[in-house]
């Protein structure tokens, strides 16, 4: 079965390209600095080149690094793992080769003293390329923030909605672990980890009309998304560890539409079906 | 064991459609989030995207989107329309042939989710006593009259408006009209329990005309697949996508010349496409654009080996008179069963007078 699953999925590989255009889950466009929404450690990207599929630009904010590693889900041994050095407008970051795609994680990392400090997010290049089942499952740094699982494509996280992030500390799941989440609209609940290292995060619904583009929003045609961050600290070792992993999120799918309409539409249509039920068929249809 | 389960074809053949309709549905619940993302991105069946929980996508979808993104913004750039552009587009279409080489235009038939939907209904309706209409010629009119319309909108909402989004000219809201239209998108969303797709967004005027004929279609396929067989696929430009591909299949529909075609007719009767053509044509001409290659053609013939289904030499089904008439008591060719009832209690005796 695994066999067929898999001869399937290269198949499909081949031309899922084309499916992963106007997403999805990068991260939103960033927010000037000067109105930070939090001040926890966050990889943004920088402006898009329109068009460009990969590479992309990722700017550590609230901390200081001088490199972001990119961690691939396949390809040749030397680009599962990539250093990039932090210019002035940030890293870039690229695909593990030209033509792989799907989910990397990327992860910029500042430790001073005592301190260690990461931010981590998720990064889709929209081409074909191993799901990031494995990439999620291997420890990359101590305390980890882990999306189970990131959001498919054509979906994102979305306000009301309850996603599941696994937090573990060298590999391990930490129960009764507080994970704080905070988004671009200045909303900030705490959850804590299960026995089983998994903290059940609820988006607030909390989606402004769009103004300007201060909030970070998604720029382009696309759904509107803004980021948000989730944090976590561990004392160990005598050593403070805070990891983030900063993405973005929705707005509900409900707003801006209407199911009355919907439902009006689709009654619509069955009415303008109903003659066709009202003739009969009188014909003889003995054949046997 | 498989015979007593599946003692014919179409039974088998609802068998592996309502398997499908899980998979293209549900699908992820079985091979995980991941997964399903990947094993049928091109499964050329109406398995839609905006459904969260299924194992299979459509191919309609990234031809949209690649000549939306990829061709239209490169144009716009000025850059040379090379292979590395145009590439993306024939490895889609590769992808979805070798998906295609294998069942060909079963997958209308026997894996496409909406056509599952439609054939329930309509047979709920052929229970129901509702009368068969059928387009042709006496009744609704003639099929041909509606065979161009899967091509117009395979070449319009496809091809041409994707494109033109991505050249700037259309907005993008036309980005994936077809997407936009597809009654697919709200049947197996609303299979999922979901409703946003069925709901309309009334904050852009060309998204609420798009998704409001979206809903038109799923309302007018629902009620009206209750007397007409299969009315979405009769437009769907996934049959015109098929239909380019349908030569190049080992899987195909064979018919040969007998004496009595042409006369009895059966065949076309028992085609849910309405296609006369089965039974007056032999060969090419028989193996039409509009077949779904469900193969109750073939059950109805009662010529032994006049229309085959075949993979490449083999055949896979041929037309048996023992066949056709046991499949004929239990269900006619225009898909007619023993109608549900709605009667009084017979049994029930008569008011007694002293009630009153």
């Amino acid at each position: 079965m695994k066999r067929i699953l898999a001869t399937l999925g290269l198949a499909a590989a081949t031309g899922a390209a084309a499916q992963h255009e106007h997403h999805t889950v990068a991260p939103a466009a960033t927010a000037p600095a000067a109105r930070a929404w939090t001040q926890q450690p966050l990889l943004l990207p920088g402006k898009l080149v329109r068009g460009e599929r990969a590479s992309a630009l990722l700017r550590p904010q609230g901390l200081a690094a001088a490199q972001v590693t990119v961690y691939a889900p396949e390809g040749p041994a030397a680009r599962l793992k990539v250093d990039y050095p932090v210019g002035a407008d940030g890293a870039r970051i690229e695909a593990a080769t030209p033509k792989t795609g799907n989910y990397h994680w990327v992860v910029a990392r500042e430790e001073s003293g005592a301190a260690v400090r990461v931010a981590s997010t998720a990064w889709y290049f929209g081409n074909p390329g191993d799901s990031p089942k494995e990439l999620l499952r291997t420890p990359k740094h101590e305390l980890e923030i882990v999306p189970e699982p990131l959001p498919r494509e054509h979906g994102s996280y979305r306000e009301s909605e309850k996603w599941r992030f696994l937090v573990r500390f060298d590999g391990r799941p930490q129960p009764d672990q507080p994970v704080t989440l905070e988004t671009a609209f200045g909303s900030r609940s705490t959850a804590l980890t299960d026995a089983a290292g998994i903290a059940t995060v609820v988006f607030p619904r909390d989606f402004r009309p769009a103004e300007k583009k201060a909030e970070g929003g998604h720029e382009g045609h696309g759904p509107r998304r803004v980021p948000f961050v989730l944090t976590t600290v561990k004392e160990s070792g005598g050593r403070k560890y805070l990891t983030s992993f900063n993405l973005t999120y929705g707005q509900d799918g409900d707003r801006g539409r209407s199911l009355g309409w919907g439902a009006a539409f689709g009654l619509a249509g069955m009415l303008a079906a109903a003659p066709l039920l009202r003739r009969r068929d009188k014909r003889d249809n003995n054949h046997a | 064991m498989l015979k007593l389960l599946f003692p014919a074809l179409s039974r088998f053949r609802m068998a592996v459609q309502l398997v499908m309709l899980f998979v293209t549905v549900y699908g992820s619940v079985i091979v995980g989030t991941y997964m399903a993302d990947k094993i049928s991105n091109n499964l050329p069946a109406l398995s839609c995207a905006y459904d969260q929980m299924n194992g299979g996508y459509c191919v309609l979808i990234p031809t949209q989107h690649i000549l939306h993104h990829r061709i239209g913004e490169a144009v716009v750039r000025a850059q040379q329309l090379t292979f590395g552009m145009v590439l993306p587009l024939l490895m889609s279409f590769v992808s979805f042939f070798a998906f295609f080489f294998v069942l060909g235009k079963m997958f209308c038939g026997w894996v496409c989710p909406l056509g599952t939907l439609q054939e329930l209904v309509g047979k709920l309706g052929r229970r129901l006593g509702f009368g068969l209409r059928r387009i042709e010629k006496g009744d609704l009119g003639e099929v041909k009259r509606v065979r161009p319309v899967k091509w117009l909108l395979l070449l319009g909402l496809v091809f041409v408006l994707p494109l033109a989004t991505g050249l700037g000219v259309t907005p993008h809201s036309l980005g994936n009209p077809y997407c936009d239209i597809c009654p697919s998108r709200v049947a197996t969303t609303l299979l999922t329990g979901n409703t946003e797709q069925l709901a309309l967004r009334v904050n852009d005027n060309v998204s609420l005309v798009l998704g409001a004929v979206a809903n038109l279609l799923i309302g007018f396929m629902l009620v009206g697949a209750l007397a007409i067989r299969q009315p979405f696929c009769r437009i769907c430009p996934l049959l015109a996508f098929n239909a380019v591909f349908q030569r190049l299949s080992p899987m195909r529909l064979q018919k040969k010349m007998h004496d009595n075609c042409g006369k009895c007719g059966i065949c076309s009767e028992a085609c849910p496409m309405d296609i006369p053509e089965i039974a007056r044509e032999e060969g090419r001409k028989a193996y039409h654009e509009d077949c779904t290659l469900c193969g109750r053609c073939a059950e109805y013939c009662p010529q032994d080996g006049t229309i085959q289904i075949k993979w490449g030499p083999f055949a896979l089904f041929s037309s048996r008179r023992d066949y056709y008439k046991n499949k004929v008591k239990g269900e006619l060719p225009d898909g007619t069963v023993k109608p549900v009832k709605f009667v009084r209690n017979a049994a029930r005796p008569a008011a007694d007078p002293a009630d009153a």
